[in-house]
């Protein structure tokens, strides 16, 4: 066993060689994982996508869906644009329930309330109304959803009625047909997400956000268990092309296979569709010109993976073990080829027949993986080599700073001496560690925020957050150093490498668990935060080190990035109108994470706060804790 | 050093009794890492008030300690409130502590008086003679190791009969270092009747009790054996009387050695019975159970025969990686007897790595049974993966520290640097 070697010998060359050159190598690692990344979306690196899971049989379905039976597509969509111009911000639940009943379906309706909880009693409450066709041919083991979410004229967001007529069309539909093994959910919810979450909450009898926030309440019929969800957002009667998004909270992906299927159903009724709005296949492009594309595909994926919200209702089933995708149908504008409702509904019988097929639920094929294109995709395997580099090279560091200092700590000075140096430091650092992972934790989102709030009730909610955690961050930014020159003075030790190792291992060990969850919020904290961490040395770090650090904390990294995207959004403002903007959005980014937090478990911002900013912390005392001079005249 | 002592006792208490009262005990108590089927609070509970009720457990599958633990338990659940039965485990805990320290204090000073005895045999190196002082910092590093390990903290909250079993187990290792026969068996016994495999202890045991009289090795050998036989056969005489049939037997040894629960838990017995033809599981619980149980005892002892409690540690860390449904509580008793052995760190070499892949993998097995169990986006491979590195990191560790030994031997002798004609040696394990 090489690896066993004993240490009167020293180390073997290969690890002096990389103990003396661990710098190079890091940087050299963390360049090698960057061109990697940006290689996975070049054609050798993804493969074509296929069916793992045969019992879905996409190939033998012909869509029937027609406007022959019942009242036509026209009549439903003409009915519910009178309905809906009667009610201009509300959510017409008499007719909505009369219509599912008139489909025959069985009919139910479900209300929930929100307790704001940044604010004392505010309290929101809304209702969904969904109906289940019972399978005629199971006895309510399976269910498959069928959701829209419903927009009154007065939102922001554009219309769904389209999609909502299609969804009474396809209803009635389906009424007619007899080969349902799998109970259909027709679902429509209010209030965006949170009508689906509180329909989830409520069907699976559970909680996942803050408990008291929403009140979830009761729902009187259920079918099965959900196999799999399909939601969808059309906005016009005339499709230029449907989008399939997949990305779901805290970045949990739908199974590969549901999303192929959505494609390839597509493809057959040759609807036009469309990843992240980019065409799939690379006819008409170069070589060059089709990896950037796919790059930029693969990129736009990533930055929405990672900030952990989803970019449809979809998104929440995931967490519940549920497959779903959001289909969003745009709107043709202007004049040329589009497709019609009817080939959507047709893609979308197609997906119920499919789905209504399957034995088991998904299991086969990728849950992680990353798409560059519609119809191409990068595994688990390759990607993860990728963050393995990074996060390498902070254990490379650790690693290689730990041998140097046993090694020295070997050859000087007799052991008994070492003990007691040992012995001193290991409170003190664990006082650090502890300190700063106390500070993280009554910084939670479900802590700090409330007390802010309170504290400063007179200005806005936004503006409250961030004044609280701008206030905690610039204080620990100055006072540490402070103390640390002023009070440690006792405690100097030639050098802390117990501190620093600990906390590139606690970097190193958070980044992993994090990717492994969200494996794009995970690479991209990453490749800010492992620099900086590389360069750090465990005593006498120059000036340039300390402003890197200063540069990421996790407050100033908010703020670059709503620098970043406030630019690209109002590229001529002038500078002070821009920075309050950049403060206001980064404040109200503060109010959007805890009340999505708070809600729907989303633990983007719990990341920052309990594994970022202690780490951040306990990097910043390292820097200016005393250190021994006489060992730094010994060593020059 | 008493400050620091007591310090560190009082953080140990404070925090077992604030997590023990906190939500967070539920959670923790029912993670698949700290209970088993074999030691699980809850089985406990179960099988107590079946007990209570005239209704035999053993007959379902669902309690595996043994019938004189069930009295015991069941008088602890029928006097004290469930405030006070939690008290009791930190009290337990706290009590193991304590021996261990004494244990660590005594083996450091009887190591000393060894080492003033022989030290005309030694090369002149004073580096590698260990310094007085170990004898007070060594058993301070060995309390404040069990007390403040997450490991043996989430054994405790959870209430697992770990927790028991640890400290029977402690007080069989002092009494290994103290040459105390009678409570040595006893202890032994009392540790082994419920788990198996910590039998293997006897070895160590018998080694340390014949220690004392140098004439008749044999002789005092075969007394160990024959009180910890006796012992046994009365105490399980003593639960035949308790359930008036034998079935207990078949509850508890049967279903730890035939794994009849395929559970994920840290150990490696699940994947591979799951994964495996069912008409090759004879012959793999076989291999397994030997691997587990005997086939370390006779050559570490052989090896180690000078050396008893670090036989002991290794016997029990091989026991923890290999044993049908072990858990953290296992691991977390032999972790705090590695400072016993400080002298030989200065010869281990993977202690860094060692550390990191512990952590990696203690903060990795939620993360991934969160993948497999809610999410499901992962599966049993992940998870097995965790334990897998788990297990490795274990044997790694105990390789590391058993090497250690015969490296301070091999250099106490020869002396640090070693030439061979004229060029640096290297010892190398084959």
């Amino acid at each position: 066993m090489g690896l066993l070697t004993d240490p009167s010998v020293g180390h073997s060359a290969l690890t002096s060689i990389f103990v003396r050159h661990h710098n190079r190598f890091c940087l050299l690692m963390y360049a090698i994982s960057v061109v990697l990344f940006c290689m996975l979306a070049h054609y050798s690196l993804s493969s074509q996508t296929y069916f793992s899971e045969n019992a879905l049989l996409p190939g033998l379905v012909k869509g029937q869906l027609n406007d022959n039976t019942g009242s036509s597509y026209r009549d439903h969509f003409r009915e519910l644009n009178a309905e809906a111009q009667h009610y201009e911000t509300e959510t017409p639940h008499a007719y909505l329930i009369s219509k599912f009943k008139n489909l025959r379906l069985e009919t139910y309706s479900h209300n929930f309330t929100l307790n704001y909880p940044l604010k004392k009693n505010t309290k929101y409450t809304g209702r969904n109304v969904y109906g289940i066709l019972r399978a005629p041919r199971s006895a309510s083991i399976e269910s498959i959803v069928l959701s829209v979410p419903y927009r009154a004229p007065s939102s922001v967001f554009p219309s769904t009625l389209p999609g909502l007529a299609v969804l009474f069309q396809i209803a009635q539909f389906f009424r007619q047909q007899i080969y349902w093994a799998k109970d259909i959910i027709f679902l429509v919810t209010e209030h965006e997400q949170l009508g689906m979450q509180a329909w989830l909450e409520a069907y699976h009898g559970t909680s996942c956000g803050s408990p008291g926030v929403l009140n979830s309440g009761k729902l009187s019929g259920r079918a099965g268990a959900i196999q799999a969800a399909i939601n969808l957002e059309i906005h016009s009667d005339k499709i230029d092309h449907i989008d399939i998004k997949l990305s779901g909270l805290n970045g949990q992906l739908p199974n590969l296979d549901l999303v192929n299927l959505a494609h390839r159903l597509c493809n057959k009724e040759s609807v036009r569709h469309t990843f992240n709005n980019v065409d799939g296949g690379a006819i008409g492009r170069s070589k060059l010109n089709s990896y950037y594309t796919n790059l930029s595909t693969m990129m736009s994926m990533v930055m929405t993976q990672a900030t952990g919200v989803p970019d449809g209702n979809h998104g929440l089933f995931h967490r519940f073990g549920i497959e779903a995708i959001t289909l969003e149908g745009y709107e043709k504008e202007g004049r040329g080829i589009y497709s019609s409702v009817f080939q959507v509904g047709r893609v979308i019988e197609g997906m119920f027949r499919s789905l209504n097929n399957l034995l088991e639920r998904f299991h086969q094929s990728f849950f992680f993986y990353l798409l560059p294109s519609t119809d191409r995709y990068v595994s688990i395997g390759l990607y993860m080599p990728c963050l393995v580099l990074l996060v390498g090279s902070l254990f490379l560091k650790a690693f290689s700073t730990w041998i140097k200092h046993s090694s020295e700590h070997k050859s000087g000075g007799s052991s008994a001496k070492a003990t007691i140096h040992e012995h001193s430091n290991v409170g003190m650092v664990s006082v650090i560690i502890l300190g700063s992972h106390v500070v993280g934790l009554m910084l939670l989102p479900n802590l700090a925020p409330a007390y802010f709030t309170h504290f400063w009730n007179h200005i806005p909610t936004h503006r409250a957050l961030l004044l609280g955690y701008g206030s905690v961050s610039i204080t620990m930014v100055f006072f540490l150093p402070i103390i640390m020159k002023k009070c440690l003075n006792s405690f100097k030790s030639s050098n802390w490498v117990l501190l620093h190792v600990i906390c590139l291992l606690e970097l190193g060990i958070g980044l992993l668990c994090v990717s492994m969850h969200n494996f794009s919020l995970g690479y991209l904290t990453a490749l800010v935060y492992v620099l900086p961490a590389v360069c750090t040395k465990s005593s006498h770090n120059n000036l340039i080190v300390k402003l890197l650090w200063l540069l990421v904390h996790p407050v100033c990294s908010l703020f670059w990035i709503t620098a970043y995207i406030t630019y690209t959004a109002y590229p001529e403002l002038p500078i002070v109108d821009f920075l309050t903007k950049v403060l206001e959005a980064s404040g109200q980014w503060m109010v959007l994470s805890t009340v999505d937090n708070m809600i729907y478990g989303n633990w983007a911002f719990s990341v920052g706060v309990l594994l970022l900013l202690p780490v951040w912390t306990s990097f910043w005392c390292l820097m200016f804790l005393p250190t021994n001079v006489s060992q730094k005249l010994k060593t020059k | 050093m008493e400050k620091l002592l007591f310090f560190v006792y009082s953080i140990g208490i404070l925090i077992r009794i604030y997590l023990s009262f906190s939500d967070f005990s539920t959670s923790i108590a029912d993670r698949v890492e700290v209970s088993t089927p074999l030691n699980s609070w809850k089985r406990v509970i179960e099988g107590v008030s079946l007990y209570n009720e005239n209704i035999n457990p053993y007959d379902g599958d669902l309690f595996h300690e043994t019938p004189l633990a069930l009295v015991f338990f069941s008088h602890l659940t029928s006097t004290l409130s469930d405030f006070y039965v939690s008290l009791v485990f930190i009290a337990c805990d706290l009590i193991t502590a304590f021996v261990l320290y004494y244990t660590s204090k005594i083996y450091t000073e009887n190591l000393l008086k060894q080492q003033t005895k022989t030290k005309h045999v030694y090369n002149k190196k004073s580096k590698l003679l260990i310094p007085d002082d170990f004898s007070v910092i060594n058993p301070f590093y060995v309390c404040s190791v069990y007390m403040l390990n997450p490991y043996t903290v989430f054994s405790c909250i959870a209430r697992t009969t770990t927790v028991f079993n640890n400290l029977f187990l402690a007080l069989c290792l002092y009494s290994m270092v103290k040459r105390h026969r009678l409570l040595g068996c006893l202890s032994l016994v009392l540790a082994s009747l419920p788990t198996f495999y910590t039998f293997g202890l006897l070895a160590p045991l018998m080694i340390s009790c014949a220690s004392n009289d140098s004439k008749n090795k044999t002789g005092s050998f075969i007394i160990t054996f024959l009180t910890c036989g006796t012992i046994s056969c009365s105490l399980l005489y003593l639960c035949y009387t308790i359930m008036n049939e034998w079935t207990f037997l078949d509850s508890v040894y049967g279903f730890i050695l035939n794994v009849r629960d395929l559970k994920p838990n840290i150990g490696l017995f699940w994947y591979f019975f799951t994964e495996m033809f069912e008409h090759f599981r004879a012959l793999f619980v076989c291999a397994f159970q030997l691997n587990a149980s005997v086939l370390y005892v006779i050559p570490l002892s052989i090896r180690l025969r000078h050396d008893p409690l670090l036989l002991a540690t290794s016997l029990l860390s091989l026991t923890a990686v290999f044993k049908s449904y072990p858990s953290i509580g296992d691991v977390g008793f032999y972790l705090s007897l590695l400072p016993i052995h400080r002298h030989l760190f200065y010869f281990m070499q993977q202690a860094f790595i060692v550390s990191c892949f512990f952590v990696g993998c203690t903060v990795f097995a939620p993360t991934v049974w969160h993948l497999w169990i809610y999410s499901r986006s992962a599966n049993a491979n992940f998870y097995f993966g965790v334990t897998l590195a788990f297990a490795t990191t274990q044997i790694f560790l105990i390789t590391d520290l058993l090497f250690a030994y015969i490296k301070r031997e091999f250099a106490l002798k020869h002396g640090m640097k070693r030439m061979i004609n004229g060029k640096k040696a290297r010892l190398m394990l084959d």
